[in-house]
């Protein structure tokens, strides 16, 4: 079997849990071959968690739930040193986020402290706790959940931390059939757990260095940094793209080529994915109305930037 | 043959000529280089195709810790062998790098072992470089050239299928890559060796223009130096015999107008003797003087400081390229007036006879200016005259018992007057009457002078030029005894006279009361030696001499002072060359060509001159590499020529549907994309859709992928065009 079959697989496999949303789960998989970390923006109860626990679970991966209140602390992530009486010294617990996948629940119910304490980890894939420096497994990917419907009792996460998370999703409600699809489904058993293991995280590290292969040809690279430059220019914005934001777009360029089957990234690879690699790292001009609902409205400005973009020919 | 076998092949190959150079510059000793040779064979064969190869290739007795292991043993054994067994650093790291190379032969799979494997032969061939300079080294380094641009090529073009290649990802994916390895086509054949000798002729002009230290430390002794007998203070009778069939090189000579002597014979002098016993010739006038230093390297022996008379006779310049002899003699055509080259200093002594201080132990290069001594009218007919004691002393002195010669001299010479048709009379009686052999053993005799006149009448010259000089003395002409060499052998291809050991001679330099000492020879011409081999032969003999010669003298002791000629050269080329174009150009750009030249003049006339005739070369030579770095496309272009050509009618197949379908109706935003369009293309006409879908494909694989499509492909791309084009849109 080779990459694209697999990729495709794994794909399917999720596809008999998650019904409907194929490109949300092509996604997933783009960041995760990214190397990237995944902010899943939706209402309650359309499949976040279920989309995170489906893909560890094809992954053979290990898979951690973090679930973020108020009242969290960092130590609660990390972990914490405790005294063993036998060996008489402090030993560390490694704390939910030495795994794999791990899905951070309504990331934004919690405190900065708490937040910052995650983003660190994601942004440096290690961990320091009492002068010691313990490396988290790879490959490493977290998935963030927050409600965009709930404000009260929220600490919004700041853009400058919002850049660390590769793209940003909506999941949406899934088609009337597909819904029924769902209902249909016999409730025994949580639809994830059925899922067999296709991959190795072994074989999951492979296929994220395959995607630093995928050629990126120079006037398409080009095209992308044409695009970044448009957010830095654009009257609309106040903050723009940053050089880490058009990092994100290429390495999510190549790893969709990849997920799709090419070794070469396309325009309409980095025309699909702008929206929503670049919505989240920008800052919409306060003369464009309110803060609340700014998703869509990043999203619909970055589409039009893209659209006044002449593609390489 | 695919790039990746192409990729093993050449890197054994690279293996091979640094180890071939090694082992003829003598750095290994057999064992080593039987046991390399064999791994080298071995490894070719793993390389090659057939049912016991393939076995041969899978099978591997030592498992990878075994190789390391060995490795650990050769480094013990390198300092085994420095420290007790060679003794020295070079060897004995040579050795551990040919262990290194066997290692890395039965070891070759990732690309680092490549890498490993390259630098080893790198190395190798440097210290082959630095262990001699001969010249069979030219057609290795161009060999190891040759194969060091195929195997960087292929490096670099089997990069990227092995890296994308996945260890743990199953074998169809692996299949997969290698049916899409490229293969050695033609074309790449060609641009590779064109690469090699454009690398080569780079190499040359590096070689010839940046300056440099000289080389071959680690070079071992020259050998040693070519016995020559004949030129020391004491000769024995007869000691010039055996040498007479050694064809030794001794010396090279090249005269100033690069054409051959008129006479066809050039006679090189060495030393003068006085003194004969009857037995042994002695020089007793060996007091050396040293000369005066004119210039730097040149030294005057006689000319302009001594206003001697005016001399008629012509001069003959000679350049002359001296193998290491046993002695200090500088040979040259008689008699020499100025002789220039590296040395300290330099002697005469009184017979006219140049020495350096000591004997050389390398091939020296000497040019010397000659003047011939010819007869002055006046002395054709004068009568022999009186001499100062201290001259007849040395002169005129002949041994006991030589009365016999000395009446056979009256008999000869009783017609004749003058002192010169006396000389001549003796000269033709002992060519005409006397027989040339080497095989005359008469040097055991006790009169060996009379045996040879009286009785056996058998000798070569030595005994012709002892015979002449005596009988001479005898009847009142001073005369001496010179040896050296007589030149015969020119080399057509190279213009010099080549001179052996063979050519050793010995003939009388007779001196005459005007004119001073001339130079006479009763020899006659050898008929013995030379005849046995095919004229073909000797031409290529000669052919192999000259470009010997080319090689020590332009690649080994090729001089910062040589660089600086050929600089000078190259600069008054290039002068010409632009006042040419400077001529041609200057009707049409007149006033900016003067001032542009001014430029030129100013920049050229000031004191960088010398350090731009070093210094532009170099930098041409840099730019040249940075274009080419920067130029990578149009390597890459030149690599895959025909890669960019489909590539080019693809994307103009595609533009073509493009506007095709604008035409239908169907126009495409300059802000879509490729897939997009086709998406678009479906939605508003379906018909289309395989074929829009199809070349769209073919399209960015070729445009963005830099995957070119095959000749089928192309085609098909074609047909679909076509196809469309035929179409309507409902």
């Amino acid at each position: 079997m080779n990459s694209t079959d697999i990729i495709r697989a794994i794909q399917e496999n999720i596809a008999r849990v998650i019904k409907g949303k194929p490109q949300v789960i092509e996604m997933s998989l783009v960041a995760l071959l990214a190397r990237g970390h995944l902010l899943l923006e939706d209402v309650p109860g359309v499949g976040k968690t279920t989309l995170a626990h489906s893909l560890a679970r094809s992954l053979d991966c290990s898979f951690k739930r973090i679930q973020f209140t108020s009242d969290l602390l960092p130590s609660d992530i990390v972990g914490v040193s405790i005294f063993n009486r036998q060996k008489q010294a402090f030993e560390f617990m490694p704390g939910p986020i030495f795994a794999n996948i791990v899905l951070a629940d309504e990331i934004n119910r919690t405190t900065p402290k708490t937040q910052s304490s995650l983003l660190e980890a994601m942004s440096e894939a290690q961990i320091s706790f009492d002068n010691k420096t313990y490396p988290l497994n790879q490959p490493f990917m977290v998935i963030a959940t927050q409600n965009p419907a709930e404000y009260h009792g929220t600490f919004p996460l700041p853009e400058s931390q919002l850049d660390r998370f590769l793209m940003r999703l909506r999941i949406g409600y899934p088609s009337p059939e597909e819904e029924k699809k769902v209902l249909d489904r016999p409730q025994l058993l949580h639809p994830a757990e059925e899922l067999q293991p296709l991959l190795t995280a072994h074989d999951v590290l492979l296929l994220q260095e395959q995607v630093d292969h995928v050629l990126m040809e120079e006037s398409i690279t080009d095209y992308l940094l044409a695009i970044v430059q448009s957010t830095r220019q654009s009257d609309l914005l106040s903050l723009g793209v940053s050089t880490r934001g058009a990092l994100a777009l290429s390495r999510a360029a190549k790893a969709l080529s990849l997920v799709r089957g090419r070794t070469y990234c396309l325009p309409d690879d980095i025309k699909e994915l702008a929206p929503i690699v670049l919505s989240h790292r920008i800052m919409v001009a306060r003369a464009q109305g309110l803060r609340q609902r700014s998703f869509e409205q990043a999203e619909r400005i970055i589409q039009d930037l893209v659209d006044t973009i002449p593609v390489p020919v | 043959m695919p790039f990746d076998q192409a990729l093993r092949f050449a890197s054994i190959w690279l293996a091979s000529t640094s180890f071939i150079g090694l082992t003829l510059g003598a750095g290994l000793p057999e064992w080593l280089a039987a046991l390399t040779g064999a791994a080298l064979i071995v490894a070719l064969l793993r390389n090659g195709e057939g049912k016991f190869v393939e076995r041969l290739g899978t099978f591997t007795p030592i498992s990878a810790t075994g190789w390391n292991l060995l490795v650990i043993v050769g480094f013990l054994g390198f300092w085994v062998d420095m420290l007790w067994v060679s003794g020295e650093l070079l060897p004995a790291g040579l050795h551990f790098l040919m262990i290194l190379m066997i290692i890395k032969l039965f070891n070759l799979k990732l690309r680092r072992d490549y890498l490993h494997l390259y630098a080893i032969s790198l190395v190798a061939i440097l210290a082959s470089g630095s262990l001699t300079t001969d010249l069979w080294y030219l057609p290795i380094f161009l060999l190891y050239l040759l194969a060091g641009v195929w195997t960087l090529l292929l490096f670099q073009l089997t990069k990227h299928p092995e890296e994308n290649r996945m260890p743990t990802m199953s074998a169809t994916m692996r299949a997969q890559s290698r049916a899409s390895v490229s293969r050695v086509t033609p074309q790449l054949f060609w641009l590779a060796n064109g690469l090699a000798l454009a690398t080569f002729g780079l190499t040359l002009a590096i070689f010839f223009t940046i300056p440099r230290v000289s080389a071959g430390f680690y070079q071992k002794g020259l050998g040693e130096n070519v016995r020559t007998s004949g030129f020391s203070e004491t000769v024995n009778l007869g000691e010039i015999g055996p040498i007479k069939r050694d064809p030794t090189v001794v010396m090279r000579v090249e005269l100033s107008d690069g054409s051959r002597y008129e006479a066809g014979r050039l006679y090189l002098r060495g030393v003068g003797f006085d003194q004969y016993d009857g037995k042994a010739w002695t020089n007793r006038l060996s007091y050396r003087r040293v000369v005066s230093e004119d210039a730097t390297g040149t030294f005057v022996l006689r000319g302009s400081r001594s206003p001697a008379p005016p001399r008629l006779g012509e001069t003959i310049r000679q350049n002359i390229l001296l193998e290491p002899l046993d002695t200090p003699v500088l040979f040259a055509a008689p008699l020499i007036e100025r002789v220039s080259g590296k040395f300290p200093s330099v002697q005469v002594d009184l017979t006219g006879s140049v020495y350096l201080p000591f004997p050389s132990s390398s091939r020296i290069e000497y040019s010397v200016l000659s003047r011939s001594n010819p007869v002055l009218p006046t002395d054709l007919s004068s009568e022999p005259s009186l001499y100062p004691e201290s001259f007849t002393r040395h002169f005129l002195q002949i041994p006991a018992q030589s009365e016999r010669i000395a009446g056979l001299a009256k008999e000869i010479t009783h017609a004749q007057r003058s002192t010169y048709d006396k000389a001549n009379a003796i000269q033709s009686f002992l060519t005409h009457n006397f027989r040339y052999s080497l095989d005359a053993p008469l040097a055991e005799l006790d009169n060996p002078l009379e045996e040879f006149l009286f009785s056996r009448k058998t000798g070569y010259c030595e005994h012709y030029a002892t015979a002449m000089v005596i009988m001479l003395r005898t009847i009142g002409i001073p005369a001496r005894l010179v040896t050296g060499f007589l030149a015969t052998e020119w080399n057509e291809y190279g213009n010099y006279y080549l001179v052996r050991q063979q050519d050793a001679h010995a003939w009388v330099e007779v001196h005459l009361p005007h004119s001073g000492w001339i130079t006479m020879d009763p020899t006659p011409p050898s008929i013995e030696g030379g005849g046995s081999s095919s004229p073909a032969w000797h031409a290529l003999g000669r052919m192999m001499d000259t470009i010997r010669l080319q090689w020590s003298r332009f690649f080994v002791q090729y001089s910062a002072a040589d660089q600086l000629a050929v600089m000078r050269e190259l600069k008054a080329e290039s002068t010409s060359a632009r006042n040419k174009a400077l001529d041609s150009m200057s009707a049409l750009f007149g006033p900016f060509i003067a001032m542009f030249s001014g430029i030129m003049e100013y920049a050229y006339k000031g004191t960088i001159q010398s350090l731009a005739e070093v210094l532009g070369p170099a930098l041409i030579g840099l730019g040249v590499l940075l274009w080419l770095g920067i130029k990578r496309p149009w390597v890459k272009g030149m690599v895959s020529k025909k890669t960019t050509r489909d590539e080019q009618v693809i994307v103009q197949l595609y533009e073509k549907m493009v506007k095709h379908l604008a035409v239908k109706g169907i126009s495409k935003p300059i802000t879509t994309g490729p897939l997009e369009f086709v998406r678009i293309a479906q939605a508003k006409w379906s018909d289309a859709n395989s074929a829009v879908a199809s070349i769209t494909e073919l399209y960015c694989r070729a445009r963005f992928g830099q995957i070119p499509p095959t000749r089928e492909q192309l085609s098909l791309a074609e047909d679909h065009l076509r196809y469309l084009v035929a179409l309507d849109k409902p």
